[in-house]
């Protein structure tokens, strides 16, 4: 049986994690598509797969890898790009999608996989390094995939142009989508303002969000994070704080309706407050939009 | 772009997992690795802040990693030791793919040349009934056919072999393996029971496998366990029972292999009869 039927709207989903996996199920509440991370479903077989393919029956869903580590000098692991395949096979995914990160790379000349989001500087040899991977990835997918921004905690210190025009550069030379995490930017702009940098956090968010090219945009990510003293991380905690929710108005009035997942990863709440946070984006979706097509919104 | 901007990146990324990897507690080896990563990045009180942040997401995913496939470790160590012990693991050896279900599978090997082998030498048997559980539960899905046992009276048995599920598997051990780990998962034998058995030096041996999706644990009598061993190598089914039968001793009860095949086959153990040169 089919999810209950969606608003028409944004597309809005949750991130369908272990705690969520039955209620889901058994309840099915109007939502566009569910999110799951890719490499918790490489298995061969087994309990996992099996609610996966049960959750495919009810939801289309959006594969959402941690582990491809696009911008790895030493390339895209073939066995991972073997299991993601298969799985892209079994399920028929709505998007695909990962991260301009990378996690691997050789010590003592054998390859570790560091398990993170670790950042790229902004430099050619980055991005070529990430087409590269990115194309290889397409290749074998036979689709485009979606490319994420994330949250760094460490900055490199060259730097040959921004992260908007690196990201649009790979767009433009891949054919890849991309996927705009606004929490990201602004866990990445709160960390800029504790360094000293005298740019407004939401100001530079903003500006980052205008600079990005808004045809290859296919997904929105809406998340939560901490202030741990001297540094902003983004955990997927707790809710969308006000500031990210301005941040994705300005988004959707910028790149119009995009499916956006609300992610939670960590200190799981009930499934209510996810649904909740989803549709709280779909309205604030559409308030945007509608605001927009009036006289007085549209000289705004 | 020129080979050497790429070779700056390269270094860069090796620095920075470097840096992650270095075992906290080995102070020069994180300060030699930290210093590898300084000519790369901006130093600030961020920098070193950032690090922690990366590397004590690395600790919380290892922890969670190795509870999941090591319940019954995790049990027997107790939390904080458990915690410390998978820190240490993700330090020496770190994730060689981007799939955690797989990382952890050194640590029957890691724990016997442990200092805790001292004190609990089963632990690193237990460890491998574990793992062979946490892999058994990803497995392939089992395919039954039932229609193949009829071959069984139909044809020639030295020519046969039974199909195991797959994710099958039998550790032997000289401590009671099976005993000490259905005892911590389902209480049955009783914990006393099974550290009773561990003081009287009785050796066991385990058998994983997996009905429908659920992975499970038994203990194999010596008669079963040689039966087993055979048949996970496909052997011939006539061979592998005559084997089997031959370690059966006066004290033990008799070998009933009708018996032991219906229920084989009813608990997803057994799921077909093939050729001995055909393919599980």
């Amino acid at each position: 049986m089919p999810a209950t039927a969606a608003p028409a709207g944004t597309p809005v989903g949750i991130g369908w994690r272990h705690p969520h996996y039955a209620e889901l199920l058994q309840t099915r509440p109007a939502l566009d598509f569910i999110e799951v991370h890719s490499e918790n479903f490489f298995a061969d077989g087994g309990a996992a797969l099996s609610v996966l393919i049960q959750g495919r029956a009810c939801y289309p869903i959006s594969l959402h890898g941690v582990g491809l580590s696009l911008g790895s000098v030493m390339g895209v692991d073939a066995w991972h790009l073997d299991q993601l395949a298969r799985l892209v096979e079994r399920i028929d995914p709505v998007r695909v999608s990962d991260h301009a990160c990378f996690a691997r790379a050789p010590q003592a000349g054998q390859p570790v996989h560091a398990s993170d989001l670790l950042p790229l500087p902004m430099t050619e040899a980055a991005l070529a390094v990430m087409c590269a991977n990115v194309q290889r990835v397409q290749d074998r997918l036979r689709r485009p995939i979606a490319v994420e921004n994330l949250s760094a905690y460490v900055q490199w210190r060259n730097a040959d142009m921004d992260e908007p025009t690196f990201l649009n550069t790979l767009a433009r030379r891949t054919g890849c989508a991309l996927l705009v995490d606004v929490n990201n930017l602004y866990v990445n702009a709160l960390n800029a303002q504790l360094r000293g940098e005298p740019q407004d956090p939401l100001a530079a968010c903003m500006a980052w969000l205008d600079a990005i090219a808004p045809e290859p945009v296919a997904e929105l990510h809406l998340a939560g994070h901490v202030h741990a003293g001297e540094i902003v991380i983004d955990d997927h905690g707790s809710r969308v704080a006000d500031a990210v929710w301005s941040l994705y108005r300005h988004a959707i009035q910028r790149l119009g309706h995009l499916p956006t997942l609300v992610e939670w990863d960590t200190d799981l709440p009930d499934l209510s407050v996810l649904l909740d946070e989803a549709e709280r984006a779909r309205q604030a979706a559409a308030e945007t939009l509608a605001n927009a097509n009036t006289p007085a919104g549209a000289a705004a | 772009m020129s080979r050497a901007s790429v070779t700056v990146l390269q270094a860069q990324q090796s620095a920075l997992l470097a840096a992650l990897f270095a075992h906290p507690a080995h102070t020069a080896e994180r300060l030699a690795s930290e210093h590898l990563l300084a000519p790369f990045t901006a130093q600030s009180e961020q920098t070193s802040r950032g690090l922690m942040a990366y590397r004590a997401n690395g600790h919380a995913l290892a922890e969670r990693s190795l509870a999941a496939a090591y319940p019954v470790i995790g049990l027997m160590l107790g939390q904080h030791n458990f915690n410390a012990l998978a820190r240490d693991l993700w330090h020496r050896h770190p994730p060689a793919v981007g799939d955690l279900a797989h990382w952890g599978d050194v640590l029957p090997t890691f724990l016997a040349g442990s200092e805790a082998a001292l004190d609990a030498p089963y632990l690193a048997d237990v460890a491998r009934v574990e793992w062979a559980l946490h892999r058994a539960a990803s497995t392939t899905d089992a395919v039954a056919d039932h229609a193949s046992f009829a071959r069984l009276g139909a044809e020639d048995p030295a020519r046969l072999t039974l199909t195991l599920a797959p994710g099958t598997a039998l550790i032997g051990s000289a401590f009671p393996v099976a005993s000490l780990v259905l005892s911590h998962r389902h209480a049955q034998p009783s914990l006393a029971q099974a550290a009773q058995r561990l003081r009287d030096g009785v050796a066991e041996s385990a058998l994983v496998w997996r009905q429908g999706l659920q992975p499970r644990v038994a203990q194999a009598g010596a008669v079963e366990a040689s039966l087993l061993r055979a048949l996970l190598q496909a052997s011939p089914l006539a061979a592998a029972l005559d084997t089997a039968l031959a370690t059966e001793t006066p004290e033990t009860p008799a070998f009933d292999f009708s018996l032991w095949l219906t229920q084989a086959v009813l608990s997803g153990l057994v799921t077909g009869v093939r050729e001995t040169n055909s393919a599980p």
